[in-house]
């Protein structure tokens, strides 16, 4: 009787521990799967702005179009364009309509290019030389089959004569498929073809730089002094509770913070790595300040203890025996409010960092743009071939926050190996 | 004369069988006298409180040097509470008050004018469980004469160390893995070496906490041996909850109960001729 009691109450044990790992088995299954979804997705997405075209044109520097002293004057796209027509045998109508849609075949790059030559060298001048340039965004777009014949013409963006043209371009072995290093070496540009993420990854760097430097060392004093010297009390439990608030305030209330306080009071400048470490910072520091208590609590108190009766004072006690031991957990907690802090965007947004900003930034108070704004600023464009680039900024983006997960696990590794 | 009875044949912990009975059969044995020296802690109506919940009431209690003093009673009797008067452990406490008078060689140790910092240099501790610092067997044992400034030169600071261990009974075990962790000690040579990092800086007084609790018989009968060794040199209060250790160990007992001093005096009378009817049933087991 009571053997078979027992064996049914065991089977209906089991039955609940088996149900139980199933439904976590499917969480995690569920969750994998999201994310696997949203990385596809964007990889899918993303994978075609990293490989671009260029075509690579011979130019005839016509003496009568092309002044030694000053090259930059001189509309070279237009008289490639025309150069390009003339080999082709195409006839142009008295409006240059069909140079005008050559000219859209290439980007504006060519111009630049061309110029940079003629200065470097102005005997070519008479000369035919090959010139390199990216090919427009919408030529490769059609390259990369983004574009279709199959559309009817009214709705691409390419018509079928301009259509015709690349595959003769391409047949003829002018335009080649190559690395787009571009993306990694330039700054933004209102042309997708010449659109990079340097200025944005220089300037999210050096913001993570300043974001650092003022909330690790703030944030861990704070914790340190809170946990360790603050004597308990009303007061003490009072500001716990609010830096327990500030940690859940939505960021776009420390961007108005941020615009009310440095830029509009202090007058510190508009859109600067400078301004938007300060207030990733001050959003950083309550996580910080949360996860070096913890830390700091979760040292044994009996290592606190041996430090005092040795006779170490409070501060010897903290800072040789309990931070210490406290220090994979701060590293934590700090590494991965920067990886928050990095991805944060709103703020950035409210102190000018959404304005379109082409430079690469070179020191902590020129504007620049950073990694998440110029994500929202690519994918609210209207170009289509900022679609890509925008898939490619967020795995720019998450590749950054891989490397910084990277050295906070080998940083953390590091500090517990010192016990 | 004390016996030795426990010692394994090769001298090392743990290796060889134990060469006497076990130590839960060994009878409570009473010391003949030994040579004590003056009072070196003076209590005097000593009370702590808690948060303002009172924890020992009025304790008087002269502790003599060169001796050990055991503390016994059953759990919660404020033995501990009043062992942390001495080293101002309590101070660490939040909320904690101690009021009357402890005084150290005549000097009253909660002056304004006494720095915890300086009294705990003279004043050693011995916890529990074994709490080595988590660095090498050597930072454990140096720590002390570094942050106290004792050691002027590394050379010196060595010699410091290695005689420490060597009182401590542990220097043969360690004195090849002086740079391993101390933590990866067993418990038994973890707490020596915790007693090997409080004789480093020269106390005068050692506290020790129950420091058999968390060991084997084995590792027991070694620091009940030190203990002896050390109070040539030391003044040493002993917290104990092994009426059969307090036998052992120490030349003066003190019993608490329920917060207050209940009885005090030679070991040898408390155990065979306690004065007190609930120091009796204590003794013989019959609470506690």
């Amino acid at each position: 009787m009571r053997a078979a009691r027992l064996r049914a109450g065991l089977k209906r044990r089991y039955a609940r521990e088996g149900r139980f790992r199933l439904y976590g088995l499917l969480a995690i299954g569920v969750a994998v799967g999201f994310l696997l979804l949203l990385l596809g997705r964007i990889i899918e997405q993303g994978h075609t702005a990293f490989y671009t075209h260029t075509v690579t044109v011979p130019v005839y520097m016509d003496p009568a179009r092309v002044d030694r002293a000053y090259p930059q004057g001189t509309n070279f796209e237009l008289l490639v364009a025309e150069q390009q027509l003339a080999r082709m045998g195409v006839a142009d109508d008295a409006q240059g309509t069909k140079a005008a849609a050559m000219r859209s075949l290439f980007s504006s790059e060519l111009k630049f290019a061309a110029a940079a030559r003629i200065q470097g060298n102005p005997n070519l001048v008479g000369q035919t030389v090959p010139i390199a340039a990216p090919v427009s965004d919408d030529a490769d777009l059609y390259f990369k089959h983004e574009i279709s014949r199959a559309t009817p013409a009214d709705q691409r963006r390419l018509s079928d004569e301009q259509i015709s043209w690349l595959d003769r371009m391409k047949a003829s072995g002018l335009v080649a498929t190559h690395f787009n290093s571009g993306l990694f070496t330039k700054g933004d540009s209102t042309e997708p073809e010449l659109a990079g993420v340097l200025g944005a990854v220089v300037g999210s760097a050096l913001m993570l730089v300043v974001t650092a430097l003022i909330a690790i060392p703030l944030g861990v004093g704070a914790a340190l002094y809170l946990e360790e010297f603050a004597p308990r009390g009303r007061i003490t439990d009072l500001i716990e509770v609010n830096i327990n608030n500030l940690a859940a305030v939505p960021s776009i209330i420390y961007g108005l913070l941020g615009l009310a306080l440095f830029i509009n009071w202090m007058h510190l400048p508009r859109a600067s790595p400078l301004v938007g470490g300060l207030v990733l910072a001050l959003m950083a520091l309550p996580t910080i300040i949360i996860a070096t208590r913890s830390s700091l609590k979760a040292v044994p108190p009996s290592i606190r203890e041996a430090a005092l009766a040795m006779g170490a004072s409070k501060t010897q006690t903290v800072f040789q025996h309990t931070l210490p031991l406290a220090m994979p957990g701060v590293m934590t907690g700090a590494i991965i409010s920067m990886a928050h802090a990095l991805g944060e965007t709103a703020p950035l947004l409210l102190i000018g960092m959404v304005s379109f900003i082409p430079g690469i930034p070179h020191s902590l108070g020129e504007p620049t743009g950073a990694l998440p704004s110029l994500v929202y600023i690519w994918e609210n464009a209207s170009e289509r071939a900022f679609h890509e680039r925008t898939a490619a900024a967020i795995l720019v983006l998450l590749a950054f926050m891989i490397v910084m997960n990277a050295a906070a696990i080998f940083l953390r590794r590091r500090f517990e190996r010192r016990w | 004369m004390k016996f030795n009875l426990f010692r394994a044949a090769d001298g090392t912990e743990g290796g060889g069988s134990p060469a006497g009975p076990p130590v839960i059969a060994a009878p409570p044995v009473v010391h003949s006298s030994a040579p004590m020296g003056p009072t070196k802690i003076a209590a005097r109506d000593v009370s702590v409180f808690y948060s303002g919940k009172q924890a020992l009431y009025d304790v008087t209690l002269d502790i003599p040097d060169k001796t050990v003093t055991a503390l016994i009673g059953p759990s919660g009797c404020g033995k501990s509470t009043f062992l942390r008067t001495m080293n101002r452990m309590n101070d660490t406490i939040p909320g904690a008050k101690v009021t009357g008078r402890i005084e150290m060689d005549g000097e009253d140790i909660n002056a304004k004018s006494v720095d915890p910092v300086l009294l705990r240099a003279r004043v050693g501790m011995v916890f529990q469980k074994p709490n080595p610092f988590p660095k090498t067997i050597y930072e454990n044992v140096a720590y002390g004469p570094r942050i106290h400034g004792l050691a002027a030169s590394k050379s010196e600071l060595d010699s410091v160390v290695e005689a420490s261990l060597k009182r401590a009974g542990l220097w043969e075990e360690v004195a090849d893995r002086l740079h391993s962790p101390g933590t990866g000690l067993s418990g038994g040579q973890q707490q020596r070496l915790v007693i090997a990092r409080a004789i480093a800086v020269e106390p005068e007084v050692i506290l020790m906490d129950e420091p058999c609790s968390a060991l084997d018989p084995i590792a027991t009968a070694k620091i009940e041996e030190l203990i002896d060794e050390l109070r040539e040199r030391y003044c040493i209060v002993i917290v104990t909850h092994s009426m059969a250790q307090a036998a052992r160990v120490s030349q003066r007992t003190a019993f608490f109960h329920m917060g207050r001093l209940v009885e005090t005096g030679d070991t040898e009378d408390i155990f065979t001729n306690p004065r007190e009817r609930r120091t009796l049933d204590y003794i013989t087991g019959r609470f506690g």
